[in-house]
């Protein structure tokens, strides 16, 4: 029975999309050591359809390996634990590849060469190994940014350590929802679309559909003129912006829905137009100092160059373009949705042409540049997210603090004791 | 290797149960001191103890096979669904061959098939269907359901059911729920601890669009959605009643959709988005189901055995960003209609009619009760059934509340999807 697999998948793509299921589809995962946890692990990627998976134990099945495990049954004990547990889990997805390799972790750091892992895009160890191994798999993982999973369970306890130098996430689905509207800060065409717009000659149909980023951006220049050139910045400044310069502009705030609806979203007009720290700090990264930019550079280090010139020449990211739905008729919805768009599309032209010109810079071609991937990165430049690893099994700096505060107890204790 | 057959006791062979026995044979430094360490908890556990769970869906397909592998062998199983394709991304005791077959029945097969000895019983149907007598004979009750509804009911009945006379008739109630990388595990002891009603306002609230808006000023491709279903449908077809589930129902909501929206210029349009919008779909997969059945299974598996101090009382799980999970104890509310027992105070204007009042009730975040019935004292002001009453009723509707009710007077609600009560004190501005 075929099945379409948009249909199959429905549930998860509403939360990652296309790009995300491609992401899975094209991984392979392994395990080490074919334990109850490692079988859930592998379920909750089987089912949504990770590419591949491949399971490393040279162990047998035995009675006491079903316990905890459901993908064993007591048919399979005696038969080898890698290949049972592999032939169970492909039955949950057909379109998962499922591999067992018969061996343990120790004889394959020995006779395969590093070369081996470079089949797997996440390496997984489950239960105890020798640490002389697994100093060796961290190497050798880290070294091919491949990352590693470490984890254990223990009755109610459990622990997870995920070692690799660096994981990058460009579409970070922000579920805040903040919109970059730019009401403090206008460029050209939306300045002049707003001033188009007299509200006074509307009769009072139109006046109650006019879309709250067309008051807030008069609301805001007349404020504007009215302190020294300066935005709303205490409590009490952005109450009054609130009742005297934004509801001011009703003919009836208790009707009027789109006014209701601009006193309600205040705060969108309050949001100042800048470039966040979490950003600029990418933009420190040695990774992307003149001189460090390479052939080999990963592409969203290529990326966050070309941001950085594009925020040295224009002071602000490039312009998302999408904006949230508001009180107003179909007409003037349309119309902003459009100028928001057109600026948006014409600050990634101009982004696109800047990776080109790194790209150029370090004897790249154009070929393989991926236009999708560019578009989303321009949505996306707010909400970037860089989380850098450490190779270190242990937290030392936390397990210091730790047992200085635990110091710090046992002294007070003693002082308490000689009260 | 120790020969497997239905008998349940000879089916534990040596080893079956050697994990969960590591913290059976021996009290840990958490234990509780009723803790009956090795064979009284054991048989407990594996001959005595009748647990039901409700929702054999993506919650309920994990929370079977954990309760199974940790050594519940009485399990009970509610479920009125049938298997849709899109449950197979998660729900990982069925297969394509048994798409259209009821979930309870395929869920419990499989779990029986696998873990021999474990005896489930399903029962393919309403949680509604079954009366205080069936719920009283289980031990422990746990819900992964996506219903509001089914979960407020269920809760209801619980702590209706207490009987402070008969300690037996407090079941402890263990509540999963998920969406996308979200999720949370409670346990409800009925009556003693906060309910599901207690924390109805916690809920996030469905998106509505005005009418005006899909009528007259669409913008988003959702309006455009709404707009063929909820003003077209009825229009062009009348009585016939929409479908969610029928491809060609979608289909045609899908092209009206599309037609509107390039019509008034708006983007966005597509068949997912539309099933998505009439379905009102939450994302779901699979590892979320997974940790969070795994917390209410180890809250069973606690309370069963007393093994560990369980869950008091709610446990958040955030996965949005890195793996961030909060838990902290959910208060009573003194208010709540199933077990406050104080009238909630509502402040309304003099002017307001019955209609706008119930109106409140049903959007009212803390309330949110969706065909409420309404009495004060011996005086009906409206009931939504039976019709003769409805009808006999009706006109007080445009009545203002104010002439039926003194300020500080109390209205009870009622509603017949809900077993319970809320008594609210009016009191006019
Ligand atoms: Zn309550």
């Amino acid at each position: 029975m075929s099945i379409d697999k948009s249909t199959k998948y429905d549930r998860q793509l509403r939360l990652w999309e296309s790009t995300g299921q491609q992401k899975l589809e094209d991984s392979s995962i392994c395990l080490i050591n074919a334990t109850a946890t490692g079988s859930e692990l592998l379920k909750n990627l089987v089912l949504p359809g990770i590419g591949q998976f491949t399971i490393v134990s040279d162990l047998p099945v035995t009675p006491d390996s079903l316990s905890g495990n459901f993908f064993l049954d007591d048919e399979d004990i005696g038969k080898p634990l890698a290949m049972a547990m592999t032939e169970k889990l492909v039955e949950l997805n057909t379109d998962v590849q499922g591999n067992a390799i018969n061996d343990n972790l120790n004889n394959i750091l020995k006779n395969e060469s590093p070369e081996f892992w470079n089949q797997f895009s996440a390496v997984v160890v489950c239960d105890f190994i020798s640490s002389d191994d697994l100093d060796k798999l961290q190497d050798i993982t880290w070294n091919k940014k491949i990352p590693l999973f470490v984890l254990n369970t223990v009755a109610f306890y459990g622990s997870l350590k995920l070692i690799m130098p660096e994981t990058t996430v460009v579409e970070t689905h922000d579920p805040s929802r903040l919109f970059d509207l730019r009401i403090d800060n206008p460029w050209e065409e939306l300045k002049h679309y707003a001033d188009s717009i007299h509200l006074n000659d509307l009769d009072d149909t139109d006046h109650a559909h006019i879309p709250y980023i067309v008051i807030f951006l008069k609301a805001l220049t007349a404020w504007k003129q009215d302190h020294n050139n300066l935005p709303p910045r205490t409590y009490p400044e952005k109450k009054s912006f609130r009742f005297d310069y934004v509801e001011a502009l009703s003919r009836d705030i208790k009707s009027e829905t789109n006014f209701i609806e601009a006193s309600q979203s205040v705060h969108r007009a309050l949001q100042s137009t800048r470039v966040p720290q979490p950003i600029l700090n990418l933009f420190e990264n040695s990774k992307i100092k003149d001189g460090n930019l390479n052939y080999h550079t990963p592409m969203f280090w290529i990326y966050v160059k070309a941001l950085k010139n594009f925020v040295i020449k224009n002071d602000v990211l490039p312009l998302p373009g999408n904006i949230p739905d508001m009180a107003s008729d179909t007409t003037n919805y349309i119309k902003i949705q459009s100028i928001y768009r057109e600026k948006a599309l014409k600050d990634m032209n101009e982004f696109t042409a800047e990776v080109f010109r790194i790209l150029e810079s370090v004897g790249r071609s154009e070929e393989g540049i991926n236009k999708a991937l560019i578009a989303t990165f321009c949505k996306n430049t707010a909400l970037l997210h860089v989380a850098e690893g450490s190779k270190d099994l242990c937290n030392n700096s936390l397990i210091n603090k730790v047992l200085e505060e635990y110091r710090l107890l046992m002294i007070s204790m003693d002082l308490q004791a000689c009260l | 290797m120790t020969t497997v057959n239905d008998d349940a006791t000879s089916s534990d062979w040596d080893g079956r149960y050697y994990h969960v026995d590591q913290v059976l044979n021996t009290p840990g430094p958490r234990t509780e001191d009723s803790f009956q360490a090795g064979d009284a908890v054991k048989d407990f556990l594996r001959n005595q103890c009748k647990i039901l769970v409700i929702g054999a869906g993506g919650l309920g397909c994990e929370i079977l096979a954990n309760l199974a592998l940790t050594g519940f062998k009485d399990i009970h199983v509610i479920d009125m669904d049938t298997i849709d394709i899109s449950n197979l991304n998660r729900q990982f005791l069925f297969r394509p061959k048994d798409v259209g077959n009821p979930k309870a029945l395929v869920a419990a097969e499989f779990i029986m098939q696998r873990v021999p000895g474990v005896k489930v019983t399903p029962y393919f149907g309403k949680i509604q269907d079954k009366d205080e007598d069936y719920y009283l004979q289980f031990n422990i009750i746990v819900c992964g359901l996506d219903s509001v509804e089914a979960r407020r009911w269920i809760n209801a009945t619980l702590v209706n059911m207490v009987d402070e006379e008969n300690p037996e008739s407090l079941k402890p109630l263990i509540d999963g729920g998920t969406e996308g990388f979200k999720g949370q595990a409670r346990v409800i002891l009925p009556t003693i601890s906060s309910c599901y009603e207690c924390s109805l306002d916690m809920l996030n609230k469905p998106t509505a669009f005005p009418i005006c808006t899909i009528a007259n000023t669409p913008r988003l491709p959702e309006h455009c959605i709404e707009w063929a279903s909820v003003l077209e449908w009825p229009r062009v077809h009348g009585e016939k009643k929409l479908d969610t589930d029928d491809p060609e129902h979608i289909g045609w909501l899908y092209n009206t959709a599309l037609t509107r929206a390039k019509e008034f210029k708006i983007e966005g349009v597509t068949w997912s988005l539309t099933q998505g919008v009439v379905k009102n779909i939450i994302p779901a997969i699979a590892s979320t189901n997974a940790i969070i059945a795994a917390s209410c299974c180890n809250e069973a598996f606690k309370i069963a055995t007393s093994s560990a101090a369980f869950l008091n009382n709610y446990f958040m799980l955030i996965g949005t960003e890195g793996v961030y999970s909060y838990t902290f104890e959910h208060e009573k509310r003194k208010e709540c209609p199933v077990c406050g027992g104080e009238s909630l105070d509502i402040t309304i204007s003099k002017e307001w009619t019955v209609e706008r009042l119930i109106e409140m009730l049903v959007e009212k975040q803390d309330i949110q009760i969706k065909k409420p019935s309404l009495s004060s004292g011996i005086k009906q002001i409206y009931f939504q059934a039976p019709p003769q009453l409805e009808q006999a009723t009706r006109p007080n509707l445009e009545k203002k509340v104010s002439e039926l009710v003194e300020d500080g007077g109390e209205v009870t609600v009622t509603s017949s999807t809900l077993p319970f009560n809320l008594s609210l004190r009016i009191k006019y501005t």
